[in-house]
């Protein structure tokens, strides 16, 4: 009896908020997931617009969707080979 | 006449799909309207047993699409709820004698002589479901306050959005002691996660499983909570639209209002 009054004094664990924060990530990356092929295209994107300022390599970088506690984010991960001299 | 087809789907089963369809459909009878319920899962028929007309088959939906029998003839009228007919799935044949254009054509002919007719649709989102979506007007998505369940339904209001429907979403099971002691998602949690309209909200209710052990219909159990809430649905979709939505609360207990002014629970 005591213990359990404890308990609701210490731990605030509430399973309810989980499941809705569990949700709301598998949603947005369900719906990621399924077009794979807007990535791809995202991808592509980028890369053409690096490239106007930066040499890269292309073949070891990364796009992912990353997932923390609070925030879903996109992560393009890129290795810098040289920067572009400017044309005059 | 000009009926309209309402389907319930649900993405995962066991959620009482089942339930809400023949209780709504009930609770339309009720409102004086002429109504259909048909169990689009082939092979797999439910829908007699929880209505307690199993004993009275005699043609099923497959042999109106196979033109073996009239429309007329495969109704099973109920004898408690006038005005009452259900459809039955078949129960032996193959799940794949079913197909959207067979679907179409007897569409037709139960618009023209019902005003209301419910489709219950089989878990998942393959054959069947397709057979109960394609001559749809209107679609309700049936989902209990669960991971699994919510994020089936999200998956279904997509395809439904796909195909020019705009799902309304009926929230089942729902216990507010556990909504209150942060142990369930609360309808508000799942209204938010799959942004949708809602239609109502059906508390757990121990009488929907005797209802059914006995076959007799939920919604004439004036003592039932599950069945009082069908039956608001009912109204809703029976033009009555702004028919207010009633949250079900948790009758809160003298310690627990105690404890809630202590700040020991939220």
């Amino acid at each position: 009896m005591l213990s359990g009054l404890f308990k609701r004094f210490t731990t605030k664990k509430n399973s309810r908020d989980d499941a809705k924060k569990r949700l709301q990530f598998s949603l947005i990356y369900d719906k990621l997931e399924v077009n794979d092929t807007t990535l791809t295209d995202l991808q592509q994107d980028i890369v053409d617009v690096i490239s106007k300022y930066f040499e890269i390599d292309k073949d070891s970088l990364e796009l992912k969707v990353k997932r923390d506690d609070n925030v879903s984010a996109l992560v393009f991960n890129t290795p810098i080979l040289h920067v572009k001299r400017k044309k005059v | 006449m000009e009926g309209k087809i309402i389907v319930v789907t649900s993405g995962k089963g066991g959620v009482g799909k089942t339930t809400a369809t023949s209780s709504i459909g009930a609770a339309l009878a009720l409102e004086g309207n002429r109504v259909a319920i048909v169990d689009m899962d082939i092979g797999l028929r439910n829908l007699d047993v929880v209505m307690g007309l199993e004993n009275r088959i005699v043609f099923n939906i497959v042999d109106v699409v196979e033109g073996r029998c009239k429309v007329e003839q495969a109704a099973i009228r109920d004898r408690r709820i006038e005005n009452l007919f259900l459809i039955p799935a078949s129960q032996s044949d193959n799940k794949d004698v079913l197909t959207t254009a067979g679907v179409e054509r007897i569409a037709k002919q139960l618009r023209s002589k019902f005003d209301f007719i419910i489709m219950d649709s089989p878990a998942g989102i393959e054959r069947g479901f397709e057979n109960s979506v394609v001559s749809a007007d209107e679609a309700l998505v049936v989902c209990t306050p669960d991971v699994s369940a919510v994020r089936d339904a999200d998956r279904v209001i997509g395809l439904l959005y796909a195909r020019s429907l705009n799902p309304k979403l009926i929230v089942n099971r729902i216990e507010p002691a556990r909504v209150v002691r942060g142990e369930m998602l609360s309808h508000q949690d799942v209204l938010e996660v799959l942004s949708i309209d809602l239609v109502g909200l059906v508390p757990m209710d121990e009488k929907v499983l005797i209802s059914s052990n006995t076959g007799t219909p939920l919604v004439l159990q004036n003592d039932s909570k599950a069945g009082v809430a069908f039956r608001q649905i009912a109204r809703r979709l029976n033009g009555e639209e702004d028919l207010p939505i009633e949250m079900p609360v948790y009758k809160t207990s003298m310690w627990h209002k105690l404890s809630k002014t202590f700040g020991l629970k939220q």
